[in-house]
């Protein structure tokens, strides 16, 4: 009973772990198009608009979903904040949140740290480099991340499964 | 010190109330400074000058002073507290509001307008583009100007450009060197003709406002932070030209007021509005009429024989003393 009992907690865990493992691969992408969906936003705030920055993250916070519309709204509240913090502070103390609780990956969270030091500090056709810089490599690691995505989801959800259950055959 | 930079601790210095507008932009070690300075100093203050890896200055009615980490004034510039690229950099991203692309034609004319009116200066390597200047980047100073309304400053030389016959103001130029007090009387001026002054016989007038580079009415998003008066329409940042051209055509205003004319355009606009039946009162730079003269677009304005009062501005241990008041019709 119990060794039957051990092993439903086994295949359970492991499927539940393989899980997890997939959905961060399946989030990636997800993630990934919608924030260049809000950096082409800001672009359009930023060089038509000319809306200040406060006002554009906030704006684009409107108009996002899910976490990547929490990262804007907090980048806006520090920088509004008045507490003397720079837009590359705000946004960099904003990211350092939302990478904890997204399925970026290190060099994801590098294209938009690198972004957030030119915010706001030149003229807006400076500022439409950097962000269509951004929005450019957020494209590519959105490719490699849908391929990734296309590869290992479905993979891990049987692995995990499998794998636990590979376990409780050996252990028997 | 926080409690210092809040509002409630100026309330009983309300000369010092800029502080609470200055504060946001500074940076945070310059905002720590600041108001630890002593408050006869800062009642006397006219600028706060942050100049990259160089003293923190501060410019009085008397002169530049320099300020040391603890807010006290040093005679030795080596004992202040010393200015940081960051600093600079720091300030500019507060008064932009991290939004240097949002305040582009403000950067190119070198200043940009904060919450109450002040001025910030900005100095740096300007970037050019057909030999006129694009923008400016490698920020290096930052010139925070403090504006403060003297109410009554113009109440010396309003009884002598009214005309209460015909209950309006007559063609007035005021001039004087930099620094005297123009903009100040100016402002007072158009606030009292736009109010109304019963005791000399003028009823309030319709006053239209070009204020190019926003020093009279300190407009911030367009709403005037000084009080020009409750018939004043602005225009804020318009070219000065231009702009009375536009308030002439839309605002159908009694009393045109600007400040700074010098050019050209300025004097032919300044023409069209003189020959519409509106009165103008405006500013110039100089120190003498003879001077004023010898400037061809000025000496266009005096040969035209319009401007009916020239009042002189001097400066008399205060800025915005009247210095003469002369009768334009022997000039013409």
């Amino acid at each position: 009973m119990f060794k039957l009992m051990g092993a439903v907690v086994l295949v359970a865990a492991g499927g539940a772990a393989g899980m997890l493992v997939a959905r961060d691969y399946a989030r990636r992408p997800v993630e990934i198009r919608s924030l260049i969906s809000a950096v082409q936003m800001l672009e359009t705030e930023i060089i038509y608009a000319a809306t200040p920055l406060g006002e554009a993250l906030e704006r684009v916070a409107c108009a996002s979903d899910g976490i990547v519309a929490g990262f804007f709204r907090e980048a806006s509240r520090s920088l509004n904040s008045g507490d003397g913090a720079t837009a590359g502070e705000a946004w960099e103390k904003a990211l350092a949140g939302f990478y904890r609780h997204s399925s970026l990956t290190a060099g994801d969270s590098a294209i938009l740290k690198n972004l957030g030091r030119a915010l706001g500090r030149s003229g807006r056709t400076d500022q439409e480099k950097h962000l269509k810089l951004a929005c450019e490599q957020l494209k590519r690691e959105m490719a490699s991340a849908e391929e990734a995505a296309s590869k290992n989801t479905r993979m891990w959800n049987y692995l995990g499964f499998c794998g636990a259950l590979a376990a409780v055959i050996i252990l028997y | 010190m926080a409690a210092a930079l809040s509002g409630r601790a100026y309330q009983h210095r309300p000369e010092l109330g800029f502080i609470n507008n200055i504060s946001p932009v500074l940076p945070f070690k310059i905002r720590k400074i600041v108001p630890a300075v002593n408050s006869d100093i800062l009642g006397r203050l006219e600028e706060i000058r942050l100049r990259a890896l160089r003293p923190l200055a501060l410019g009085l009615d008397t002169g530049d002073v320099f300020i040391n980490e603890a807010g006290a004034v040093v005679a030795d510039p080596e004992k202040a507290y010393l200015v940081s690229q960051e600093d600079v950099e720091r300030c500019l991203g507060l008064v932009s509001g991290s939004s240097i692309y949002a305040l582009e034609e403000e950067i190119k004319n070198g200043f940009i307008t904060i919450p109450g009116g002040h001025r910030v200066g900005i100095t740096g390597k300007t970037v050019l583009e057909s030999g006129r200047v694009k923008t400016l980047k490698y920020f290096s100073g930052v010139n925070i100007r403090i504006s403060r309304e003297v109410i009554g400053s113009a109440r010396p030389l309003l009884p002598k450009i009214i005309d209460s016959e015909g209950g309006t103001i007559r063609h007035t130029m005021i001039f004087s060197p930099p620094r005297c007090g123009k903009t100040t009387v100016l402002r007072d001026a158009v606030r009292m003709i736009s109010d109304g002054i019963p005791e000399l016989g003028l009823p309030g007038q319709a006053v239209g406002l070009v204020d190019e580079r926003s020093e009279i009415a300190g407009c911030y998003c367009g709403i005037p932070q000084r009080d020009v008066g409750l018939r004043t329409d602005v225009l804020d940042g318009c070219p000065k030209a231009e702009g009375m051209t536009m308030l002439l055509r839309s605002m159908g205003p009694s009393v045109i007021a600007t400040d700074e004319i010098g050019g050209q355009e300025d004097v032919r606009a300044l023409e069209e509005v003189l020959n519409a039946g509106v009165r103008v009162i405006f500013t110039v730079h100089g120190s003498s009429l003879e001077e004023l003269a010898a400037r061809p677009a000025l000496n266009y304005l005096f040969r035209l024989g319009v401007v009916e009062c020239f009042v002189q501005l001097g400066r008399d241990k205060r800025a915005g003393v009247v210095k003469g008041i002369f009768d334009g019709r022997k000039f013409s």
